[in-house]
């Protein structure tokens, strides 16, 4: 068996690089369409085009066929660990085409002067109908007409099998058909190229029936891990340009701080850093990676900085949020499911169940700080090295910052640690200040943040908290639900250098916003519980905290997180609906099913409950204790739809009274995704998701005291080991009837949480209604 | 000047003596395997094998590992050509075996952390050639100067792929599948 390899995606360096790949290909590579295609009717409404941007309205921009019938296919969204563009997209783009998985030679991903629509790297099956889809499958039409020219064979007579058109006893190779041929195919788009979302294929271009597919449903594997195993890849991290420096930014002593003054480089040691202040961002600059680190440590302890305290702190965080918060200037948004009339139902309950329930800050965490190399020329051009989920939207926030158009600045895109949703507003932290300090010294800066700067000076996932109130009728099912969900802004694209240096940004998260950077808290949560008669969700936004405060307008920032806002509002629902169950005496799984019309939704919680051995009954179990150093057992289980698929967890614990420690002994999951792509890369993403989630209810709490954040490295900001982890069993349903393909890699995070808080319920009788469930936390609990 | 034996070659490296031996891998001898995770040794994203046990490079003076014998990601593969004695046209063509065992089990998902998890799982294995899961659990724990840390969640995937990178050397299996 053949493994394919991506070509080394390397600039100048000993390899060959993806560029110079390209262009050496290039010469064989003809673009091709078709004028007039039948399913493109009137002109099509097309974006203003940037420059050095690809015509997204060329056929040939998203899939070029080659002569020797090889295929390359582009894509704006940067690859982060999910695989998708290596694996899903061939096979999408394979199937659509009907060509081999092989022939899709060559992906390219993120680039902003070599891909054609920008967005973010989220959501990569587009709820089963991705731009590649459609791209490839307008193409299909474009060549089954050049066929059908070629051949003098009707279009509907014609077929295709491994890339090859037959009919009426003839047939042609796609690589025959492209052969010297200048034709066009228009692809219509419509959308902002450096907006969150880019651009989108427009119209219906019909698609292969899913009864025909041969290549969607098996496990090829992922090109860019062989590279990345065997040590032949560039990263990101790899990037290194002729004159290339390296920097290290001192940022603020606080989250509120200004610059009172930088200290002055100690010339006898470092002779070739250079220290650059713009405003309240200070940077050094050296020759080599040691120096710019000994360099910064020095400055760090020698530069001034204003005192700031107007943080909560985590211990009155919740305080802050409930009592202190602006929860009026936000207009509440209310659920798309909400119905009935919960106030009566509530108020005439034969059984209620009121609480609150409470998360903490989180941190993307990436294992690798985040980095850049930005490269500012003299004539304003500037071209930028890193690993970004949404490089078109980084480029129109630096051309913003510079005050230029985002035809000067250029992104590449290279592998590099996963950051789960923290750029893909446009920036992770570091690419602003390679520009900054690239543009100051006029050479090609490389800026990496240490580990305390990427937990310090990043974006967190925000904190939230929920009021529910659900009603029980005299046959103790829910007769209403009720939940208001509190969080502050969580999204803000604001790149941190450009804020410290005073210089140009979009806006912070405010009550009227263009862009998803609104203080308007929606309501994220798919409602699953159609049986339920009465239904109110509500959302209340607010301001970043502490934002509005400091005085370099900073304070905590907040970023999407994977399964953004949607993790915030299913934990309170799921682990609430658990106790409206044990409230009820009933199974919380039969209890869900009770509730549920969604035959993919009571198909997934069947599947956990068989797969897990899942015995039903009432919880908590019959005997319980919640005092001793003996571990005591319970289970849980948790409910989701996120973008198009149905996941449901069962969670098995140990909990130790005595210690507080939670122990996760097995942990099953079932996904119904509509059509599974690939199983083995759904499989990995499903477990790498499960253990994040696991990381995410047990460990995760950023903790900030009322200066800054205060967790900086890997000891004060936990995730687990090896050892930490469950026996974790997969269930993937292959659900073809659904005909679309839905996402896989989010929401897996998110289950384990509100199924463990139901486990510790079930064990010990007691409820924990905050997160992280830290052992000194839940031992506290169990002492009350 | 510091003669560094990396990968079985001898480098010679002009650093002061303090610097960290990940900087100089990376950035003066264009090793890209070990990766910058935290400086502190709390990630294992740096590991190299010094003298055939995982170190982690982030925070280890050039000079202190000049007497040392040093092996990184890319220098696996003729690590075990030379173990078993492969022909030189058998060693262009033939990853690690762990290495092999992290493409056949689909191991990464970002994989930047997957330079040192291959590092470990390669001392693991030259010392313990079939290991259970408590084995494994124990070595990526607490074996080294601090647990290896995966963000992405890929523990599972590890221990599939340790169990089948053990497996393809009791074989002495040789693949050629990684060939593109």
């Amino acid at each position: 068996m053949t493994t394919m390899r991506e070509p080394p995606t390397n600039v100048p360096g000993p390899t060959l690089s993806r560029r110079q790949f390209i262009k050496a290909g290039g010469i064989l590579a003809v673009g091709f369409g078709l004028v007039g295609s039948e399913l493109l009717k009137g002109d099509a409404a097309k974006p203003p085009m940037l420059g050095n941007s690809l015509d997204p309205s060329l056929g040939s921009s998203w899939v070029e066929i080659h002569p020797d019938n090889t295929i390359l296919i582009r894509t704006g969204k940067s690859d982060f660990g999910q695989g998708s563009t290596f694996t899903a997209y061939r096979q999408i783009v394979a199937e659509e085409l009907s060509v081999p998985f092989a022939a899709i030679t060559t992906v390219i991903a993120g680039d902003t002067d070599r891909t054609p629509d920008g967005s973010g790297a989220f959501d990569f099956l587009g709820h089963g109908t991705p731009n590649i889809r459609k791209a490839a499958a307008y193409t299909y039409q474009a060549l089954l007409d050049l066929a059908s020219e070629k051949l003098g064979v009707a279009k509907d007579m014609l077929s295709v099998k491994d890339g090859v058109v037959s009919g009426g006893g003839k047939s042609i190779s796609y690589g025959d058909l492209v052969k010297n041929q200048q034709l066009k195919l228009t692809i219509p788009v419509k959308g902002d190229l450096t907006s969150i979302f880019g651009l989108t294929i427009e119209g219906d271009p019909p698609m292969k029936p899913v009864s025909q597919y041969t290549i969607i449903g098996k496990s090829y594997k992922n090109s860019v891990t062989s590279s990345k195993v065997a040590a032949q890849e560039t990263w990101a991290t790899d990037v290194r340009l002729p004159g290339m420096l390296h920097a290290r930014v001192v940022h603020p002593k606080t989250l509120g701080s200004t610059l009172v003054s930088a200290g002055a480089l100690d010339k006898t040691k470092f002779l070739n850093s250079q220290l650059i202040v713009k405003g309240n961002l200070v940077g050094v600059v050296a020759a080599t990676e040691w120096e710019a680190i000994q360099a910064a440590e020095q400055i760090a302890g020698s530069t001034k900085w204003s005192e700031w305290k107007g943080l909560p702190g985590n211990a009155r965080l919740y305080q802050h949020l409930r009592e202190e918060a602006d929860w009026i200037s936000a207009p509440v948004a209310k659920g798309d499911a909400n119905k009935g009339d919960v106030g009566p139902a509530l108020a005439s309950a034969q059984k209620k169940h009121s609480a609150t329930y409470r998360l903490s800050y989180m941190k993307h965490a990436p294992i690798g700080p985040t980095m850049a190399v930005a490269d500012v020329k003299s004539d304003g051009t500037v071209h930028i090295y890193t690993h970004n989920q949404n490089p078109q939207a980084l480029r129109g926030e630096i051309a913003m910052m510079l005050r230029a158009t985002p035809d000067h600045v250029v992104v590449h895109s290279y592998p590099g640690p996963g950051h789960y949703g923290r750029s893909n507003g446009g920036n992770a932290g570091a690419e602003d200040e390679a520009v900054l300090l690239s543009q100051a010294v006029g050479q090609p800066v490389r800026v990496q943040w240490m580990r305390a700067d990427d937990m310090q000076w990043s974006t967190q996932s925000a904190a939230a908290f929920s009021d529910v109130q659900i009603a029980l009728d005299a046959k103790g099912r829910i007769a209403a639900y009720q939940i208001d969900h509190f969080m502050p802004a969580m999204q803000d694209d604001r790149p941190i250098g450009a804020v410290l240096a005073g210089l140009p940004t979009m806006p912070a998260p405010q009550v009227q916003s263009e862009s998803v950077t609104s203080t308007v808290n929606g309501v994220e949560d798919n409602w699953v519980y159609a049986a339920i008669p009465n239904v109110s969700e509500v959302g209340h936004g607010t301001f970043q905290v502490g934002q509005k405060a400091s005085p370099i307008a900073v304070g905590l920032r907040d970023h999407s997180m994977r399964t953004p806002g949607q993790f915030q509002q299913n934990y309170p629902r799921e682990l609430a609906i658990s106790e409206a169950a044990a409230l009820a005496g009933a199974d919380a799984i039969q209890f869900r099913i009770d509730h549920l019309n969604e035959a993919r939704a009571i198909g997934v919680l069947k599947a956990v409950r068989d797969a897990s051995a899942w015995v039903p009954r009432p919880s908590p179990r019959p005997v319980l204790t919640s005092t001793g150093s003996t571990p005591v057992s319970g289970r849980g289980v948790s409910l989701m739809l996120r973008s198009g698929t149905y996941w449901a967890c069962v969670c098995e614990i140990l909990v130790t009274p005595s210690t507080g420690a939670i122990k996760v002994e097995k942990y099953t999951i079932a996904v119904d995704p509509g059509i599974v792509v690939n199983p083995m890369q759904l499989q990995r993403q499903v477990e790498g998701g499960a253990v994040m989630g696991i990381s995410h209810a047990l460990f995760e709490e950023v903790m900030f005291d009322e200066s800054g954040i205060t967790t900086e490295d890997w000891n004060s900001y936990p995730i687990p080991t090896m050892a930490d982890i469950p026996e974790i069993k997969v269930v993937l349903i292959d659900n073809l009837k659904v005909g679309a393909y839905g996402g896989g890699s989010e929401a897996a995070n998110a289950l384990a949480a509100p199924a463990i808080a139901a486990a510790l319920h079930d064990a010990t009788g007691k409820v924990m209604r905050s997160l992280p469930m830290k052992p000194a936390y839940v031992q506290a609990l169990l002492k009350t | 000047m510091i003669t560094l034996n990396v990968n079985g070659m001898r480098r010679a490296v002009h650093a002061p003596d303090d610097t960290p031996l990940l900087y100089i891998l990376r950035n003066d001898l264009q090793l890209m395997g070990p990766q910058f995770g935290c400086g502190l040794a709390q990630c294992g994203a740096c590991a190299v094998l010094a003298d055939g046990k995982e170190m982690r490079s982030c925070i280890t003076p050039v000079a202190s590992v000049a007497n040392q014998e040093i092996v990184t990601l890319e220098g696996l593969p003729a690590r075990w050509a030379k173990q078993k004695g492969l022909s030189a046209d058998e060693a262009k063509t033939t990853l690690h075996p762990v290495q092999q065992a992290w493409i056949e089990e689909q191991t990464p998902q970002c994989g930047f952390c997957q330079n040192g998890m291959m590092i470990k799982a390669t001392e693991l294995l030259e010392s313990n050639p079939n290991p259970t899961v408590a084995e494994i659990k124990e070595a990526f724990t607490h074996s080294g100067p601090s647990a290896n840390l995966c963000r992405c969640g890929t523990y599972l995937a590890i221990i599939t792929a340790v169990h089948h990178a053990a497996t393809i050397m009791a074989k002495r299996e040789v693949s050629n599948d990684h060939h593109a």
